[in-house]
């Protein structure tokens, strides 16, 4: 994906009149954004899959299991991933009407909510892993098979979430450092409006890891 | 509304609306799960979060301004896809005889 970034900048390096309005470079460049996220889309689905299968053959147990997350936490983690989506939305337009400065604190914004977020989520796995509960320990093993499963599918799709945030917030450091270097601006946004739709999938994978892990009932 | 057509202005205050939506839309399915609604209760929590990311999708990935016909049909594709996959495992699932 890093590639694909990287690509959008160099096409951009090519000629490109004093227009703001959309080449046809820009939408290809969009477009391969958009078929990666489509393949992440179809990555995580499997894992949903795999979820709801095991929980429609043992729903009480992934009952018992979920109340034992911290709801509080989830919640001011979606809050927080979504402010973040807004943060880099407003930092592309910021960007596009020529306002540096402001299109820079809104991505650091963004980065901070997204280390906000592993901070927290660290937080969470190491609570849980202090109470014995992490894949293959002891405590787990002892319980219902299908608490075993919950967690087993907890650790690894949020752990897999939270590798996409550690990866999100890379990339737009990259972007930061871009516009600092005035290498993306006004008429050069394209990287940045790419790295902003991999942050907003990032987001909506949240969406729906939320309810299915700390609101079941 | 085509993207030079849509002012910066109206894009800060879009995406705020946007935002605003979207947080209440998280308050509604936290409160929603506290109610003892029976099956319901998944369906509405996943009726909320398709709700979010349309949000999400349409505003803040400009789905909804883009021109080309195949950013519009680039997501129910999938999505289809996806549903094709979920109803094979699922018919499995629910007839599957016996075997543990």
């Amino acid at each position: 994906m890093a590639l694909m970034i990287l690509r959008s900048l160099n096409i951009m390096d090519e000629a490109r009149e004093a227009v703001f309005e959309e080449t046809r470079e820009d939408t290809s460049a969009k477009l391969g954004m958009w078929l990666f996220i489509l393949s992440e889309l179809l990555l995580f689905g499997g894992m949903f899959i795999l979820y709801s299968a095991y929980r429609y053959k043992d729903p009480v147990n992934f009952h018992h299991a979920s109340r034992q997350l911290e709801i509080l936490l989830g919640t001011l983690n979606t809050i927080i991933l979504l402010t973040s989506s807004l943060c880099v939305a407003a930092s592309i337009t910021a960007l596009r009407k020529g306002e540096r400065r402001l299109s820079m604190v809104l991505l650091m914004a963004t980065i901070a909510l997204g280390l906000l977020f592993l901070g927290n989520k660290g937080f969470e796995w190491g609570g849980k892993i202090e109470h014995g509960i992490y894949p293959n320990s002891p405590t787990l093993l002892a319980r219902a098979k299908g608490e075993i499963l919950f967690f087993g599918l907890y650790y690894v799709m949020t752990g897999l979430h939270g590798l996409h945030v550690l990866v999100g917030v890379c990339i737009l450091s990259v972007m930061l450092i871009l516009i600092d270097k005035n290498r993306l601006n006004q008429m050069r946004f394209i990287p940045l409006e790419n790295a902003g739709l991999y942050w907003h999938l990032v987001d909506i994978i949240w969406i729906f890891l939320y309810p299915l892990f700390y609101l079941i009932t | 509304m085509k993207p030079e057509e849509e002012s910066h202005g109206t894009r800060y205050r879009t995406y705020v609306l946007v935002w605003v939506g979207l947080v209440i839309l998280t308050g509604t399915t936290l409160s929603v799960a506290g109610m003892a609604l029976g099956g319901w209760t998944i369906l509405i929590a996943l009726a909320i979060a398709g709700t979010k990311s349309g949000l999400v999708l349409n505003y803040f990935m400009h789905l909804r301004s883009e021109r080309l016909l195949i950013f519009k049909v680039i997501i129910p594709l999938v999505m289809a896809v996806f549903l094709v996959f979920i109803l094979l495992t699922f018919s499995d699932l629910a007839f599957r005889g016996g075997v543990k």
